[in-house]
């Protein structure tokens, strides 16, 4: 009975409109006049509409991004940090690594839209170490528009597995690294041995919540390309953002919602799993 | 045994036994097909010219730039009838067109709203139909031309014929800038009278080591080259105007949108376009070709009192020109529609206030110092004063020209909800990328252009 009210919300606010969107995918709707019923038309052009399709391969592209490559090279800065004495240089670092989580992903998103443009911070670089041939408008360019907004990404995931990770290294036994160091470890072995078992539980933490962010992102892509060029960078939130509001088309975009509610439960089951597994 | 050891099991089962009803419930409350049943009237059966003498707030929605204006334009109203207060509210303009159809349907309408396209916005019955009006105010022996793109078909598709759904106070034209100087350094001294001596001005300024054009890839500059090309091979405004205005089986993909797509191509392959085009928008593009960047600049009247100001007489205009000499000029035009929502407690004012902006001399002078847009109202009207020799001049003028000739077409990013963002902006940047070729990018075109007609 305790569990009532909040049940009651739980249904209000979570299973009533998800049963709407379940029941939406199944009609022709423009969100204002007399619905359709569409049958599974909605549900087969998500496997039909090349650029619906492009849209959810593009996000598991994006989880090199905002999970593979945050989560790895957090692991190997927290170890690092980790051996840092505590002082100015170790809250540093963390505080540099943190900030951005702090600010917000579309704040993320102008920035980087200015660093990588023509003019921008990326290209001064390169033109200062004299890689002028490599400079272009990375957000403008067909091969490289994904990667760079994979790139935005990565900056926002690795301050916080690095956090999450430093964490957890902090719970780790400090007698288990002596052991390590006793039985003749080198720095690496001690990482394998110790650190990257002792962090099962905060690695799939880590890698459920950024998996998330990358299926389900809308903001930095919305910013920084809206999806082009062409449809290179289109992700499914953009699309669902763009069938819903512009095109009208409820259906077509419940569809693809309750599609990509359930791509992401299916992705992160098996990471819950390996995180939990003793 | 089991329970001792896992007291959570029954627990568990009770929370099942309350979880699965209130979880069916909710489903279940969500079923019968969604949406309004019975469609609202949108005739107004009485309509007066009068807005009487009880205090009247009308309520005007419009995109962020556009509300020094209509403040403006409000306060002259208001000087004309003290009963009324103007409450002018700005909104950025793609989260205004997208947020209508919701905020028209809700229950705080506003009076007056700022239209990008109609969508399904007559279908559902959200508009005042302004026929009455229009009888009432004479609007109806006015140049009718004006009220084209306005006009709805009981359909609720076709534009360019039916009831009136919406009137503005002044009208886009697009046509290409060009930098004085830079043109004086390629050896160009008039406007090019051909499309082909424009041609050779692009090669030139190319060889000379400048940016032939500049544009604004990102977010749908492309389009307009594109039109004029189309209009320009397709010898006429027909086939396109069919189209922009859903005329039943009217189709885009025809050999003339090939060939334009093949020069617009062939410009990118020349290196007539900027490096970076696909990431240029529309507010860095005026702004690099306002500090030298590129001799060309194809775009619309909005920009020239912004460009009339960053560098006096270093800028000009042009249409865009024909095929061969004699041959008649085209232009994108779109008014700047205001419509009346038909939830609006206000229509009797609200259409005053359309009138007004329309007919009143010192109105229509300043949405042209405001916005550029020259107005177009009643044959007899004069049009508004500008500073002879200016830009804003030039622009006045070219639309007086179209007028005339009827060279005035509607944009093909206007002729369905997401023309714009869903398929000539991602296929224009496919395009000058070298990642599609003309016969796929006019066969694309049509494609997302019947997909949209199908909702």
């Amino acid at each position: 009975m305790w569990v009532a009210p909040a049940l009651i919300m739980y249904s209000v606010f979570v299973l009533y409109p998800l049963g709407q969107s379940v029941q939406f995918s199944f009609y022709k709707w423009d969100g204002i006049g007399p619905a359709t019923p569409a049958g599974l038309d909605n549900w087969r052009a998500i496997f039909t509409e090349p650029e619906l399709f492009g849209s959810v391969i593009n996000a598991f592209i994006l989880i090199i991004f905002y999970t593979a490559l945050p989560v790895s090279l957090g692991l190997v800065t927290a170890s690092l940090i980790r051996e840092l004495r505590v002082g100015t240089f170790n809250t540093a670092a963390r505080v540099v690594l943190f900030i951005p989580q702090v600010l917000p992903p579309v704040a993320a998103g102008i920035a980087w839209t200015w660093m990588f443009s023509t003019e921008g911070l990326v290209n001064q670089a390169l033109r200062a170490v004299g890689l002028e041939s490599l400079t272009r408008a990375w957000l403008g360019d067909f091969t490289f528009a994904l990667p760079a907004v994979g790139v935005i990404g990565f900056w926002l995931s690795l301050g916080f597995c690095t956090v999450l990770l430093l964490s957890g290294i902090g719970k780790i036994d400090p007698s288990l690294y002596e052991a390590a160091r006793l039985d003749g470890a080198g720095r690496i072995a001690e990482f394998f041995a110790v650190t990257l078992p002792g962090l099962r539980q905060e690695i799939a933490v880590c890698a459920t919540i950024t998996t998330i962010a990358a299926l389900a992102s809308f903001d930095v892509v919305q910013i920084a390309t809206q999806g082009g060029p062409g449809y290179q960078t289109m992700v499914p939130g953009v699309e669902i953002y763009r069938l819903t509001f512009l095109e009208q088309r409820i259906g077509q975009a419940s569809a693809l919602a309750v599609f990509l509610a359930a791509l992401v439960l299916l992705v992160i089951w098996p990471i819950q799993r390996i995180g939990r597994h003793e | 045994m089991r329970t001792s050891k896992t007291p959570s099991r029954p627990s568990r089962r009770t929370s099942y036994r309350i979880a699965l009803p209130a979880i069916l419930a909710a489903l279940l409350a969500s079923c019968g097909a969604p949406g309004a049943q019975s469609p609202l009237s949108d005739t107004p059966e009485t309509v007066s010219t009068s807005i009487g003498d009880a205090p009247v707030t009308l309520k005007v929605l419009v995109s962020t730039p556009d509300v020094p204006l209509y403040e403006e334009l409000g306060a002259a109203f208001q000087t004309k009838h003290p009963n009324v207060t103007v409450q002018v509210t700005g909104e950025d303009f793609n989260n205004l067109t997208t947020n209508v159809p919701r905020l028209i349907s809700g229950t705080e309408v506003p009076d007056l709203v700022r239209l990008a396209s109609f969508g399904n916005l007559v279908k559902d019955h959200l508009l005042t139909n302004l026929d009455p009006y229009a009888e009432a105010y004479g609007w109806t022996e006015w140049p009718q031309s004006q009220f084209a793109s306005t006009r709805v078909a009981d359909d609720g598709r076709q534009r360019g014929t039916g009831h009136l759904y919406g009137a503005g106070p002044g009208f886009g034209l697009t046509g290409v800038y060009y930098n004085k100087s830079l043109a004086a350094q390629i050896g160009m001294t008039e406007p090019p009278a051909t499309l082909s001596a424009f041609e050779s001005s692009l090669e030139k300024a190319k060889n000379a080591g400048l940016l032939p054009i500049m544009v604004n890839g990102k977010d749908g500059g492309l389009a307009y080259p594109l039109q004029n090309l189309q209009m320009n091979y397709a010898g006429s405004t027909q086939v396109v105007q069919d189209w922009n205005y859903n005329k039943q089986g009217a189709s885009i993909d025809t050999s003339a949108l090939v060939d334009a797509a093949a020069t617009l191509k062939g410009w990118s392959e020349d290196g007539y376009l900027p490096e970076d085009v696909n990431s240029i928008d529309q507010t860095q593009a005026p702004a690099r070709f306002a500090e030298g960047e590129g001799v060309f600049f194809p775009s619309g009247n909005w920009q020239a009192p912004t460009l009339q100001g960053a560098g006096k007489d270093e800028f000009g205009f042009f249409l865009f020109p024909p095929e061969e000499v004699g041959d008649p000029f085209t232009a994108m035009t779109a008014a700047g529609v205001l419509a009346i929502p038909a939830k609006s407690e206000q229509r009797d004012a609200a259409a005053a206030f359309l009138n007004f902006i329309q007919t009143d001399t010192d109105a229509r002078q300043s949405t042209l110092d405001l916005l550029g847009l020259p107005p177009a109202g009643p044959s007899d009207a004069p049009m508004p004063d500008s500073e002879p020799g200016s830009l804003v001049a030039s622009t006045v003028e070219s639309f007086q020209a179209l007028l005339d000739s009827d060279g005035l077409v509607d944009f093909m990013s206007n002729s369905t909800a997401s023309m714009h963002a869903n398929t000539l902006v991602p296929q224009t940047q496919l395009l000058v990328g070298g990642k599609t070729t003309p016969a796929e990018f006019s066969t694309a075109i049509q494609d997302g252009y019947e997909n949209d007609a199908e909702q």
